[in-house]
């Protein structure tokens, strides 16, 4: 099937989220491409980096730099070395003097020849992480440098050996002194250090941990345990970094490793804080800058995001989809033009599917209905059987009021994919436009039985009960649904949605139950805006003026173009008393609300027709 | 649901689920409905309602059709929003008249379509003496408002138009002239003119102008049904808008007290309020400040709220003050409007009617001029079926509690064909007040009111004068309706007809405080209100069992005068600066009918 957009009017279509707790955008591009997978790359690694390989089969680079200073490290150590290097000596430049150490840099990378060739393969949302061990190692050895026993020849040698990578060796030292001295808190760092060396973690751990027993706030053995609780992705890393930077508050590393493990919890406000407090490492380290910059268009920093972006895509041999998150970014910023100019080389010479959609996407923002059908046609004729070409499809359809049109080639793509219960689901939504009931109810219910944890299924048969004024049906389809996915938090909103639209009064049952699932929602999930507005608005009907003025201010938080939020909290305010601020907010609702008249005009100048039943666009 | 249903389709992707957008099912339409589902029916009172109407309007003579528009389907929204009517007493002979405006259609209009004006013949029968008055017109008329512009003691007519609006001076011999030209309130362009207001919103004794104007709109450039996603109504091509197509701009005209106008909208500060589909006007004062305020009530746009300044100027406060939006800020299909004191503590209160899939909504007073909308609490949620219009918040049985009384019909007639659930006529809507902040909406066959018709404007007064309010109708492409009151019981009643000296002749912006027994209730003299309408200019209040009463009067000149142990049932006419005075032929029309 060919379609065309008809000039008429322009859709605005909202993008695609391009930031979501595990970035689905990106992920979904990826997948899409089938470019999600490992890129292996070639890098030269300095003669002046020494390689061997350990037992765990990693690559063990052993730097010599003179100092702890990044800059002079970077200095020595090109390329890779450079890279994983300053990020790990960073952390405490003045703080620290290490110019008697050597760094020793882990990095868990394939090499052909070793010291040589390293073929590396990145990952560009764990390598930060493995980047960070050899930055730990560094902390620790600066760290002994600080504690030097006072029977210096035991330790001297036991760090020779160290130095050495004899850790046999260095383990064979270490014993007698520990039985001579189980209390020393610098040996059991130190044989921490040396099982880990062999990779024997869990042992390593314990020596650690042991330290930490004689001496709970011994850096050495915080910043061992740390580092090895990281690697294994133990949940206490967390706190032991932290406890970290209550002794050392301008630790780079501990901020660097807490920046990563906040964005991997999807806590981007920590993350970003933590990221700005990890020193120079994000000049250096492409990972972390791009998880760096994926927070930063959470938050809604988009024009942070963007610098962080370009900057990644003009970094020599970095990771081309930086420029399908840049164009995404700034997508969501409002500048689709920008996106469609970031795009261009790509589009230009042999775009995938993924660059493809996003232009599509960006298009369509720039409301050029026609150039977005016609690259999603592209895309659909490159890649039939993804699914996600059609939803986009669908949803332009949608937008654009062309129902039935989206069923159609939503038809096509079922014929494709029979099984694909996202493609039911966007069918049954545009049934619902056409007041199809029934084939809408059917395609719910179809989504629902091949994927039955697929949330908006149940939100959408308990929304179309809804519409349908069986209210009843509504919540027994949604009640029984939580009892599937009791977290599901559009789910809990769906409920409580139904339940006021019932009208329950203040303080009955029903009423207290959907302030419960409201509230329960938006803890799942705080940037859910529409649970927080019914929340506000049931904490307004009980009279509960603060808290409503709370949730107003929150969901504004996430989305500032909310217009109910905006109305409560003026409603909120005035109630208070507190009118001061009324008439700047009255405007800004005005404001906002003349904006979305306008792009619901802009929605209606494009209708999409098929070409078989029309041969050229027409003009409405 | 009320919220976006954009982006819904991501959600089967994922990506929509994480950013906290949610969307709806269902479909846009030209009109805005926040989709609302009924608020549970209390148990029933078990209270009788006294009062029970009947459709007298065939035997009344009043047998022409109001043409508007298309019957069976309207291609265009000018075809489809109807009219206003009202009740005037134009020859002052104590007996309130019948003005009906009345429409066209889009191939041009049938013989008799034309505003009329129908004398009272005192008898329970009307006589049509339109082309006598000088008032035969053939347009798409929309609002009409009352009030004597040039103080000379007879009720003038302003009327309202898609194109241009009309001034009728009445020349107090039973005749009217179309003075528009002469009181400089002709325009170059086409206006579609909706609500309108006779207010004297600088005190100065003249009654000055406020006219809403719903759309801009040009019938060679509008879209047509099925068009645009404004264009359709659950997935069936209907007439287009109002969204989607540009808002009027609303005016307001300052009497120079010479018979002439002059347009100060920029200057007063209504041109910088924000655009919204204008539609009826009530000009009152609701912060009880001495000046009168303007409300517009808007289409699927915030209804608007002009707070005066004092100086000239207004400053639109609808959002602000609670009356602009729904309780969760959404936009309502506000058209007609009731104005009065449903709680009974003193204050000007609003009702607001809405389309269908919506509740109409009533909003409190705290007598600043703040409003909370008590929709929910005041049971009145229980109704979301129909298009609502014309509206009252009269008291209908004479207990002393003011009731609500909603015109229905549907805009879109091409619907039940394929939707018989979605009936073009309607039946009107009763809701008596049970006196404790809350409604209950009565059984409209054991009222009287279940007969189904496409309703828009209605007006309230008592057409034979005998203490009851009765209401005439509008129905699109039928007879209007006058629905006769036939109260029984023994409940007091007392009307009050303000005359003022200082203040415009039509009193215009008094507000009147009546205190019965333990009770107190505020009316305001408008000059519309309902939908597009207006009511008889005599304020009646329902006093239960209470047989006297006080009488406080705010008189837009700001004389403040009370009048004490006023006996029940009857008229009293009040002058300015002096009192009760001998009400005109009422005395005698009210015998022969008490």
């Amino acid at each position: 099937m060919k379609i065309k957009a008809a000039l008429s009017s322009v859709g605005r279509l909202r993008r695609l989220a391009p930031f979501s707790n595990d970035f689905g955008i990106f992920r979904s591009s990826l997948s899409a491409s089938g470019l999600n997978g490992d890129e292996v790359r070639s890098t030269r690694v300095s003669p002046s980096v020494q390689a061997s390989r350990d037992q765990t089969g990693d690559l063990n680079l052993l730097a010599l730099p003179q100092c702890c200073d990044w800059r002079d490290a970077s200095n020595r150590f090109p390329n890779e070395a450079r890279r994983a290097l300053p990020t790990h000596v960073t952390m405490n430049p003045s703080a620290h003097d290490c110019s008697s150490y050597k760094a020793t840099i882990l990095l868990s990378e394939r090499y052909p020849a070793a010291g040589v060739e390293v073929e590396q393969v990145m990952r560009p949302q764990t390598s930060f992480r493995l980047a960070c061990s050899s930055l730990a190692a560094v902390l620790l050895f600066c760290g002994l440098a600080l504690a030097q026993p006072t029977d210096t020849n035991p330790v001297q040698a036991i760090t020779s050996a160290l130095r050495a990578g004899e850790f046999d060796r260095a383990l064979q030292i270490i014993e007698p002194e520990l039985r001579q001295n189980p209390k020393n808190a610098q040996l059991w760092a130190l044989d921490g250090i040396a099982l880990s060396g062999k990779g024997q973690k869990k042992p390593a751990l314990m020596a650690f941990k042991r330290a930490l027993a004689v001496s709970a706030d011994y850096l050495p053995a915080l910043e061992g345990a740390a580092q090895i609780e990281y690697d294994t992705g133990d949940r206490e890393t967390a706190s032991l970094l932290q406890h970290v930077l209550r002794l050392s508050p301008g630790d780079a590393t501990a901020h660097a490793m807490l920046a990563v493990l906040d964005y991997k919890r999807g806590d981007c406000p920590g993350a970003i804080s933590h990221f700005e407090r990890s020193a120079g490492q994000l000049e250096s380290n492409s990972d972390a800058l791009r998880e760096y910059g994926l927070c930063l268009g959470q938050v809604k920093n988009y024009d942070a995001a963007i610098t962080v972006f370009q900057k990644l895509a003009t970094m020599p041999g970095d990771d081309p989809h930086d420029v399908l998150r840049l164009a995404s970014i700034q997508l969501a910023a409002d500048k689709p033009a920008d996106a469609i100019q970031s795009l261009q080389p790509i589009l230009e010479a042999k775009p995938d599917t993924a660059t493809l959609a996003l232009a599509a996407e960006a298009y369509e923002s720039q409301k050029d209905t026609p150039r977005a059908v016609e690259l999603l046609h592209q895309a659909i004729v490159e890649d039939p059987q993804n699914v996600d070409l059609y939803v986009q499809f669908a949803d332009i359809a949608l937008v654009h009021q062309s129902f039935q049109v989206g069923i159609d080639m939503v038809d096509a793509g079922l014929k494709l994919q029979p099984q694909a219960a996202a493609l039911y689901l966007a069918r049954g939504v545009l049934y619902v436009q056409l007041a199809d009931y029934d084939h809408a109810e059917t395609d719910f219910e179809k989504a629902d039985k091949l994927n039955p944890h697929l949330g908006a299924s149940g939100v959408a048969r308990g929304m179309l009960e809804e519409q349908k004024d069986d209210l009843d049906k509504a919540l027994a389809l949604v009640r029984a649904k939580l009892k599937q996915q009791p977290n599901d938090p559009q789910l809990l909103y769906v409920l409580a949605d139904t339940i006021v639209q019932k009208n329950p009064d203040a303080n009955s049952p029903e009423f207290d139950e959907a302030v419960a699932a409201v509230r329960k929602a938006v803890r799942l999930q705080p940037n859910l805006v529409n649970a927080r507005d019914t929340l506000a608005k049931l904490y307004l009907q009980e009279g509960k003026i603060e808290p409503a003025i709370e949730e107003s201010r929150a969901s504004l938080h996430y989305d500032a173009a909310d217009q109910v939020a905006l109305y409560h909290l003026i409603v909120g305010l005035r109630k208070t008393g507190n009118t001061s601020a009324l008439p700047e907010l009255s405007k800004r609702l005005a404001e906002l609300r003349l904006k979305a008249t306008r792009e619901e005009q802009e929605h209606n100048r494009y209708k999409l027709v098929e070409q078989s039943q029309q041969a050229d666009t027409q003009k409405r | 649901m009320t919220i976006s249903r954009r982006s819904f389709i991501k959600i089967a992707a994922g990506s929509a689920l994480a950013t906290g957008t949610l969307p709806l099912l269902g479909q846009e339409q030209g009109v805005a409905s926040r989709g609302v589902k009924p608020q549970a029916r209390p148990a029933s009172s078990g209270r009788p309602f006294n009062a029970h109407f009947v459709d007298i309007a065939k035997a009344a003579g009043l047998h022409e059709p109001t043409i508007y528009g298309g019957v069976d389907s309207k291609k265009y929204i000018l075809e489809a929003n109807g009219c206003g009517c009202a009740f005037i007493d134009y020859d002052n002979d104590g007996w309130i008249d019948i003005f009906l405006l009345c429409g066209t259609r889009l191939d041009g209009a049938p013989p008799k379509a034309t505003n009329r004006l129908y004398k009272n013949n005192r008898d329970g029968t009307f006589t049509d003496v339109t082309e006598k008055a000088g008032l035969h017109a053939t347009g798409w008329a929309n609002g009409v408002c009352i009030g004597d512009y040039n103080n000379d003691g007879f009720e003038d007519i302003f009327c309202t138009y898609f194109g241009q609006n009309c001034l009728y001076r009445n020349n107090g011999d039973g005749t009217f002239t179309d003075v528009s030209k002469a009181a400089g309130l002709l325009t170059s362009e086409t206006r579609w003119g909706a609500g309108c207001s006779f207010v004297d919103y600088n005190r100065d004794g003249h009654l000055d102008l406020f006219v809403s104007n719903y759309i801009h709109f040009e019938l060679d450039k509008a879209p047509v049904p099925g068009e645009t996603s404004t264009c359709n109504w659950k997935g069936i091509p209907v007439n287009c808008g109002p969204r989607g197509l540009p808002p009027g701009h609303h005016l307001l005209y300052r009497n120079n007290g010479d018979g002439t106008f002059t347009d100060v909208t920029k200057q007063a500060g209504i041109a910088a309020a924000t655009e919204s589909y204008g539609m009826t006007v009530v000009a009152a004062d609701f912060d009880e400040d001495g000046w009168p305020d303007i409300f517009v009530a808007c289409d699927s746009t915030p209804s608007l709220l002009f707070m005066n300044n004092h100086d000239g100027t207004f400053r639109e406060e609808g959002v602000i003050r609670g009356v602009a939006l729904s309780d969760d800020g959404m936009e309502q299909a506000g058209m007609g409007v009731g104005i009065g004191d449903y709680n009974l503590d003193g204050h000007l209160d609003l009702f607001k009617t809405h389309f269908m899939g919506d509740t109409c909504g009533i909003y409190r007073n705290d007598g600043k001029g703040n409003f909370d909308d008590m929709t929910r609490a005041a049971k009145i949620g229980v109704e979301t079926r129909f298009v609502s219009w014309g509206a009252g918040m009269v008291d209908l049985d004479n207990d002393g509690y003011p009731d609500l009384f909603v015109v229905t019909g549907s805009v879109y007639p091409e619907v039940e064909r394929k939707l018989p659930d979605y009936p073009y006529k309607t039946p009107r809507i009763l809701f008596r007040n049970l006196g404790n902040g809350a409604f209950e909406e009565l059984d409209s066959a054991a009222s009287g009111v279940a007969q189904p018709h496409s309703g828009r404007g209605c007006a309230f007064g008592d057409f034979d004068n005998d203490g009851d309010m009765d209401i005439l109708i509008i129905n699109m492409n039928e007879p209007p309706s006058l629905l006769r009151n036939d109260l029984s019981g023994s409940q007091n009643w007392i009307k009050i007809k303000l005359e003022g000296v200082k203040s415009n002749r039509s009193a215009i912006g008094a507000r009147v405080l009546v205190r019965y027994g333990n009770k107190v209730q505020a009316q305001a003299m408008v000059s519309q209100s309902s939908y597009y309408s207006a009511n008889d200019s005599r304020l009646h209040f329902g006093l239960g069992s209470i047989k006297t009463l006080d009488v406080d009067v705010y008189w837009p000149s700001g004389l403040h005068e009370e009048h004490k142990n006023i006996p029940a049932n009857q008229l009293i006419t009040l002058r300015e600066g002096a009192g009760i005075v001998k009400n005109q032929r009422w005395d005698q029309a009210h015998a022969g009918n008490a």
